[in-house]
């Protein structure tokens, strides 16, 4: 009966390990860090569900409309390659979002402040959190159908699979090299790098720096805006909705 | 494609040339036209010469190599390869792709063919399989019979029961679609009112006016 139901498993990673993990560490020394660590837990169990089983879907569905038959069916009803793309994509919305709330919920109820100053402050850093998350890997969910449908779903899901990786903790061990020695190529690759890791809001929630500024935030939405269109474009400029001849 | 005036049509134009990269059939250019209307015509050739890359061209799937041609009509191209998800049972499939005023006619025509709709796509035999996207293309048409329906090798697999319920269907029903077939008749006798053929990489217009030939005529003419 949950044969071929990947999305129990997903469910459960987002929503049972949270409550889960932070019973097993030490935290008898300090009570009063689970709730921060179950906050971690729920963000964290979230980026891996997300890069490693919905990036995958999404590389699924590309494939497999070009592969089946369907993708030059509907573009012969008259539904074009983008229109096509942006339903895949909206359907792979749907498992995500669910998530996201899952994991709001759980710093929601299971890791609020009982302090209403803090509470509001969690909030706001949560809710900052989501709105970047969904910034960042939305767009790489684009990528992976377009890719998938165009290359197949292994090379559709490693694309999206390696940006992630190298936008949250590559980019890091280059801002080390750019500092440690003086190189225009390293420099400008660090630019042109998609920073990623600004979306992770996990050390406001672990250590309680409070939400980021208005003007903070904003920026950080442009910024990732701009990488969203960027990779929209380069994602409807490689969607086939056809197998290849 | 174009959208449709009053009734769906196909004209292929003297000088169209198909294939991939290289001209695998076409219309001479100092041959005729060819103009297809409402009605079913049969698309006959032998394997490899053509009857995929013209349905596919027709669809706008794939380029002309040259010439021209016009698609009138809401067209639907159906591949012989076509799936669905594996997961999903045809009752669901019918449920997404089909107007809700569409999905009871299409359920009782699979239940005359012997479709088990409670089944899941990837447990039907291959012939159920093909039933599934038949119906799909049979049930989406619009009531105006504005459409053309592109069908390849839609028999392939299907019993001689379900094969002759979909051809008495498209002969009964006068609603105007137009349906281009590709198919390899097993039977000499099968009537044949309209044919288009590929052979010699030609592509010729048999019949249409009203007469009536046997594909053990046709086949004759196939190179």
């Amino acid at each position: 009966m949950i044969q071929r139901k990947v999305w129990i498993i997903a469910l459960f990673c987002a929503l049972v390990l949270p409550i889960v993990l932070p019973y097993l560490t030490p935290y008898e020394s300090n009570p009063s860090l689970i709730e921060p660590a179950r906050a971690q837990a729920a963000w964290g169990c979230l980026w891996v569900v997300t890069i490693a089983w919905l990036f995958f879907q999404a590389a699924r569905f590309g494939d497999d409309t070009a592969r089946s038959g369907l993708g030059a069916y509907f573009l012969s009803s008259g539904v074009s390659g983008l229109s096509q793309m942006m339903q895949i994509w909206l359907a792979c919305l749907s498992f995500l979002l669910p998530l996201v709330l899952v994991a709001l919920a759980v710093c929601f109820i299971g890791a609020m402040p009982s302090d209403s100053a803090q509470a509001q402050m969690w909030v706001a850093t949560n809710l900052q959190y989501a709105a970047l998350f969904l910034l960042v890997v939305t767009p790489l969910m684009m990528v992976a159908v377009s890719v998938g449908s165009r290359f197949g779903s292994t090379v559709g899901y490693l694309i999206p699979l390696c940006m992630s990786i190298y936008g949250m903790y590559g980019v890091g061990y280059l801002a080390m090299m750019t500092d440690a020695q003086s190189n225009l190529l390293l420099d400008w690759l660090y630019v042109v790098s998609p920073h990623y890791h600004l979306a992770d809001l996990t050390p406001r929630l672990v250590f309680k720096h409070g939400s980021m500024l208005g003007s903070e935030f904003l920026q950080l939405v442009i910024y990732f805006a701009g990488i969203k269109i960027v990779l929209a474009m380069l994602s409807t400029l490689t969607f086939q909705p056809k197998a290849a001849t | 494609m174009n959208l449709p005036s009053t009734k769906p049509r196909i004209h292929l134009a003297r000088g169209l040339s198909i294939g991939y990269g290289e001209s695998l059939a076409g219309i001479e250019s100092d041959g005729g036209d060819i103009v297809l209307e409402g009605g079913t015509h049969y698309l006959l050739a032998r394997n490899g010469r053509g009857k995929t890359t013209l349905l596919k061209t027709l669809a706008g799937v794939l380029k002309p190599l040259g010439g021209g041609y016009e698609c009138e009509g809401r067209c639907q191209y159906l591949s012989e390869d076509l799936t669905f998800d594996r997961e999903l049972p045809a009752k669901a499939i019918f449920k997404a792709l089909l107007k809700k005023s569409r999905y009871a006619d299409a359920i009782k025509l699979a239940n005359t063919i012997e479709l088990d709709v409670e089944k899941p796509y990837a447990k039907l035999s291959t012939g159920n399989k093909r039933k599934v996207a038949l119906l799909v293309a049979e049930f989406s048409v619009c009531d105006q019979g504005l459409d053309v329906l592109l069908l390849d090798e839609p028999f392939t697999g299907l019993d001689a029961f379900a094969r002759e319920a979909f051809q008495e269907r498209w002969n009964q029903r006068q609603d105007g679609v137009l349906r281009l077939v590709s198919c390899h008749p097993d039977l000499d006798s099968m009537e044949v009112n309209s044919s288009v053929l590929i052979s010699d990489g030609k592509i010729t217009h048999v019949a249409g006016d009203g007469s009536t030939q046997c594909w053990g005529e046709l086949k004759t003419q196939l190179n």
